[in-house]
């Protein structure tokens, strides 16, 4: 067997000089020779597999157990498997728990468990027992209602301390949006899934994933070969095998069709947690691995990365500022990760985008490219003193798949990476343009500003379901009341006078459908008390949509279908006032103040309009005055649909204020209004509601 | 069972000779007083290069505290050789790793490199040495990271603020009430001027110790170190006076609160004397013995047997003037936080009152054992104590022996030394609560 494998370093080598000068850096010394030593290895006849590396340096043994099944799917039962790893390891059908604690600390030992591994170390004059009473435990663990009841406890009161915690939000959150929570990297364990688990579901789940069939037990340490696999299949051989179980890996949500914040608010944040991510697929046996190592590295793998250099030494934003590529065999995330104070989270998610496109559309200096080869050879060789690391890329061939000779050729590939593959690896695998920034902060300190980015805002729960934008409220100065809201904005507007003195408008927009391939004109037209009429045409295919009332009656015209307006629709449009209805507010509009909060970084009052048992949300710029945003729910037949106009850009025609810009959100539908021009008391007459 | 664990027993005492490989050190001062430990070890071609200096928090001016933290951030911003930003860019683009940390004793700067490049990290720690570049420059960047670390590690953190609470109670004299990362509005106050002062004061060669351990050729290490540390001047030797604290004598009730918390902790905390005291080591054992391992007291009956607790501990804070042992508990469902302390409190007498069991105490001997051997398993770990049990406990020694310390504490000690500390009325009893939302 080949034991040892010998390395070429890519490392400066240049004899050391006689005199010093301390103006000058210092060049290294002859590179040192390595040697990567091999693992031997043996099987057992029910599959487990053992890999043993030797090494007398200290009287000390470790075994790690690693049970190598696909990502399992726990849905409404997810704690399944945290609690079976609880539990074992806690006593088995041999041994009861008390004892077997006991005989553990007594050897001054440590044996831990997870659901598919374990881990034990010890010293070497106790190693037999130790890998007895591990094998007791793993073959014939002790599963107890009452142990079970403990720990699922304990699970639950644990979540609570973590419930507060922004960075186990962000993580969370992180996971359940990028792969979706019916994937196994997505999904998460909350206090409902773990009281939905029984102590059968544990066993079954013991029974079913914790076989030797795809085991691997890594020995490293203080023991001989000869000894050690004899121990091995005497404590080990009696596991029954059992049969292969297939599991179906969900696929994971694809990425996003465009930038986007995800926001998640917290009050308690001091910090914003802020993270990049978009899905991969890498693994660390295609061509482009060791590219995007390089890559990474560059972008966010260090201290000296772009992004570190950027957000905490330019800017002193954060204490650190990292990236990462995952390479995982079933599904895989580049993510971005930094915590900065409330006040910069929307310049650190600027430059976080700045640095990201930077790696893509630049390409990297020759000498940031050479330390970056650089400290992997370094952390190559600086790996190389701890014993497990050799049994580590041993277990890594193995359950990834890899080539034999990957670690052997290693640096060689890392040192083959050039400029051109790093730019073109950041495009393929660093995907802004399809990435999720999750913000995890105090939304009352830092939205008004992330707004302001211009990347559009989603907003989520604790636990990644989506929920509508949190509102912030502040206090009410005294002496504002709805009334005193409401008579503010006919001031501003230009006052009563100017306002009654409206009896006509005929506004044209250039109309802007989200979605829509065509950008139609609106021609609009309102005469007091209600009548309305809209066409919309797009050049060169005339008239689309024509919407009409005249008071009394009215229809919708879409592609030459005409749909009178019938009951609700009707009755609505009848008691509607098109212009200013604020003039008209009188005791049968019940007024109530309802808060001080923001829109877009303004602040706004918030009025409440009731009327005949309909409600709608009026919001006014508390500095200015102007209406803000319209806000009301209809209800059609079964369905309820929230609408929300936004009104902005005013300018006076004829001593009144009109908002230029509209944007109408209706359901999953948005429409922006650019009004391009605007005539009061011209050109209207009753026929053109008809 | 039974049979199993008695065989055993006899083992033990069978093996109890077996130990860690020694560890080799020579060591030696250079003219400018600076003290240089090295230690061989080729097995693999690894070079960590260490410089521990006498200075932390406990140094600094009351009026000025987060000082000696402040400069494990300003040491990096560049020296008259290395250009500003270009320490970190040097370290990795040799494959070398570099840290820093700092505690209320000592600050403690290193490199990890493939040996080739032992070399450049001593160019790189002298030049630290002799003249690094502090300009107001560095200093505003560096205040703007360490405010942003302070809110990672202690505001934005679950019980982050735990530790920092109860010194704040234990201590009313001596410089340990305060913390590492120090009041930022000192930080923000500091002027230039102050922090040139203090590298004057404390960045001086006979307030240092070097190490350097791994892969290395001692004569020519030799060499290198007196050619790029030997023209360093020496510093004026510096004078400690810390104030010395009363004892307590009535137990001391406080409360705090964390706004990222829901379950509540409770801490009983008692004052210890040095790290160097053959009584802090006693307290190590009775941690252990009560809260490390399933099988621990503590642990046993609090977390396993009765429930009442999420999590519960023991742990010896241990510094160079004095110690603090902390137990605390997190309860589970109903338990009341006095709940938790009166059980704790059974146990503790339990080891005033009696002698540990001959089993225990076997426990603990193998425990200490396995620490020790683990202890030094790594150059870079080797290289910490090295310069630890030198600068702060005076006998360097200790790497090899500490373990014989462990070994000749009798039951009887840690019954009298329970007894001396560990007593009602010489504690803080600190209810750490979650912050209710405004």
């Amino acid at each position: 067997m080949k034991t040892k494998i010998l390395i070429t370093l890519f490392l400066l080598s240049i004899g050391v000089t006689a005199q010093i000068d301390r103006s000058k850096q210092p060049k290294p010394g002859p590179a040192p020779k390595i040697t990567l030593q091999v693992p031997q290895e043996f099987v057992l006849d029910n599959g487990m597999k053992i890999l043993v590396v030797e090494n007398h340096k200290l009287p000390r043994v470790s075994y790690n157990l690693t049970i190598d099944n696909a990502p399992i799917t726990e849905g409404d039962k997810a704690g399944t498997s945290s609690l079976l790893g609880a539990m074992l390891g806690n006593g088995t059908t041999n041994i009861p728990k008390d004892d077997f604690n006991e005989e553990i600390d007594f050897l001054g030992a440590s044996l831990s468990f997870g659901s598919e591994s374990a881990f034990a170390r010890t010293l070497s004059k106790y190693s037999e027992r130790i890998l007895e009473l591990m094998a007791d435990a793993a073959i014939n663990p002790l599963l107890t209602e009452e142990e079970f009841q403990k720990e699922k406890d304990k699970l639950i009161e644990g979540l609570k301390t973590q419930e507060k915690s922004v960075d186990a939000v962000a993580s969370r959150v992180g996971g359940a949006l990028s792969y979706g929570t019916k994937h196994p990297y997505g999904e998460f364990v909350t206090e409902e899934t773990v009281n939905n688990v029984t102590l059968e579901n544990v066993n079954a789940f013991y029974q079913k994933y914790f076989n030797p069939n795809n085991a691997y037990l890594v020995i490293v340490g203080d023991i001989d070969f000869k000894t050690i696999k004899e121990q091995v299949e005497n404590y080990f051989g009696k596991w029954e095998k059992s049969i292969e179980v297939s599991t179906n890996v969900p696929t994971a949500n694809p990425n996003v069709q465009y930038t986007q914040i995800n926001f998640v608010d917290m009050p308690n944040a001091v910090q914003s947690n802020i993270s990049l991510t978009n899905n991969v697929e890498l693994k660390m046996n295609d061509p482009d691995y060791h590219s995007v190592l390089i890559a990474n590295k560059i972008l966010g793998g260090g201290f000296n990365s772009y992004l570190n250099m950027n957000l905490r030494e330019e800017h002193g934003y954060t204490y650190g500022a990292r990236s990462n590529v995952g390479a995982d065999k079933y599904a895989s995330r580049f993510s971005t990760g930094t915590a900065v104070r409330n006040a910069v989270t929307d310049s650190a998610v600027v430059q976080v985008l700045k640095e990201i496109n930077r790696i893509k559309n630049e390409y990297v200096t020759d000498k940031a490219l050479a330390n970056a080869k650089a400290k992997y050879v370094g952390d190559f060789v600086l790996a190389l003193e701890r014993p497990q690391t050799i049994a580590q890329y041993a277990l890594n061939i193995k359950l990834k798949d890899l080539p034999e000779d990957f670690y052997a050729t290693y640096l060689e590939k890392i040192n083959a990476v050039t400029k051109e593959d790093v730019k073109r690896v950041a495009n393929t695998y660093f995907k802004a343009e399809n990435a999720r920034i999750i913000v995890v902060g105090k939304g009352s300190d830092v939205l008004t500003n992330l707004e302001k980015t211009g990347i559009p805002i989603k907003y989520f729960d604790k636990y990644a379901n989506p929920v509508e934008k949190p509102e912030f409220t502040k206090p009410v100065p005294s002496g504002v009341t709805a009334q005193s809201v409401i008579n503010k904005y006919i001031t501003a507007i230009g006052g009563k006078d100017n306002a009654m003195a409206v009896n006509t408008v005929h506004s044209s927009a250039d109309v802007t459908i989200e979605g829509a391939p065509f950008a139609p004109k609106a021609d609009i037209k309102q005469m007091v008390p209600n009548k309305e009429s809209m066409e919309m045409s797009v050049e060169g295919m005339g008239v689309l949509m024509k919407q009409k009332f005249n008071g009394e009656t009215g229809y919708i015209e879409q592609q030459g279908q005409k749909m009178p307006m019938e009951g609700e629709i009707l009755d609505n449009q009848k008691s509607k006032i098109t212009l200013f209805p604020e003039l008209y507010y009188d005791d049968s509009f019940k007024l109530s103040l309802e808060s001080l909060t923001t829109i877009d970084g303004n602040d706004v009052y918030k009025v409440k309009i009731e009327k005949d048992g309909k409600t709608t949300f009026k919001y006014y710029n508390a500095e200015t005055g102007l209406l803000a945003r319209i806000e009301k729910t209809v209800t059609i037949g079964e369905n309820e649909t929230t609408s929300v106009v936004d009104y902005s850009k005013y300018s006076p025609v004829k001593g009144v204020q009109f908002p230029y810009h509209q944007i109408i959100k209706s359901g999953p539908q948005t429409i922006i209004f650019n009004i391009t021009n605007v005539l009061v008391n011209e050109g209207v007459s009753d026929e053109d509601f008809n | 069972m039974k049979k199993s664990l008695f065989s055993l027993a006899a083992f033990v005492l069978a093996g109890l000779t077996v130990s860690a490989q020694e560890v080799k050190f020579e060591e030696y001062d250079l003219d400018n007083g600076m003290h240089v430990i090295l230690h061989q070890d080729n097995t693999a071609p690894v070079v960590t290069i260490s410089v521990m200096y006498h200075v932390g928090a406990k140094d600094e001016n009351p009026e000025r505290t987060g000082f000696a933290h402040f400069f494990e951030h300003l040491l990096f911003e560049g020296t008259e050789n290395i250009e500003r930003g270009e320490w970190f860019t040097i370290v990795s683009s040799n494959g070398g790793s570099n840290n820093a940390n700092t505690t209320q004793d000592r600050t403690y700067y290193y490199e990890v490199f493939p040996s080739n490049n032992v070399e450049l990290g001593l160019w790189m720690e002298s030049e630290r040495l002799l003249h690094p570049i502090i300009n107001q420059i560095g200093v505003d960047t560096q205040n703007e990271v360490v405010k942003e670390e302070k809110r990672l590690r202690v505001d934005n953190q679950p019980y982050g603020r735990f530790i920092e609470n109860v010194n704040l109670n234990m201590f009313n004299k001596h410089p340990y009430k305060g913390t590492t990362i120090g009041k930022l509005s000192h930080l923000d106050a500091a002027t230039l001027e102050e922090f040139q002062a203090f590298n004057k004061k404390f960045y001086i060669p006979n307030n240092a110790v070097l190490v350097v351990a791994g892969d290395i050729d001692v004569p020519l290490v030799k060499k290198m170190i007196q050619d790029y540390f030997g023209p360093i001047p020496r510093g004026k030797d510096i004078v400690r006076k810390f104030p010395k604290e009363d004892p307590i004598t009535e137990t001391i009730r406080a409360k705090a609160y964390d706004p990222n918390i829901q379950i509540p902790a409770v801490v009983a905390a008692y004052r210890t004397p040095s790290f160097k005291d053959r009584d802090s080591y006693v307290l190590n054992m009775i941690s252990n013995y009560l809260s490390s391992g399933k099988s621990s007291k503590l642990y046993k009956k609090l977390v396993d047997e009765k429930k009442m607790a999420l999590q519960v501990g023991a742990f010896n804070i241990s510094q160079e003037d004095y110690g603090v042992y902390v137990l605390f508990g997190l309860p589970l469902g109903e338990t009341s936080l006095d709940g938790i302390i009166a059980e704790i409190d059974e146990e503790v007498v339990k080891i005033q009152n009696e002698l540990i069991s001959e089993k225990d105490y076997q426990k603990l001997q193998n425990k200490f054992e396995n620490q020790f051997v683990n202890s030094n398993s790594s150059i870079s770990g080797i290289a910490n104590s090295l310069a630890r049990y030198y600068m702060l406990y005076d006998d360097v020694n200790l790497i090899n022996n500490e373990i014989d310390i462990y070994r000749s504490i009798t039951k009887e000690e840690i019954q009298a030394v329970a007894k001396k500390y560990l007593n009602p009325n010489q504690r803080l009893i600190l209810e750490y609560l979650p912050k209710k939302d405004d």
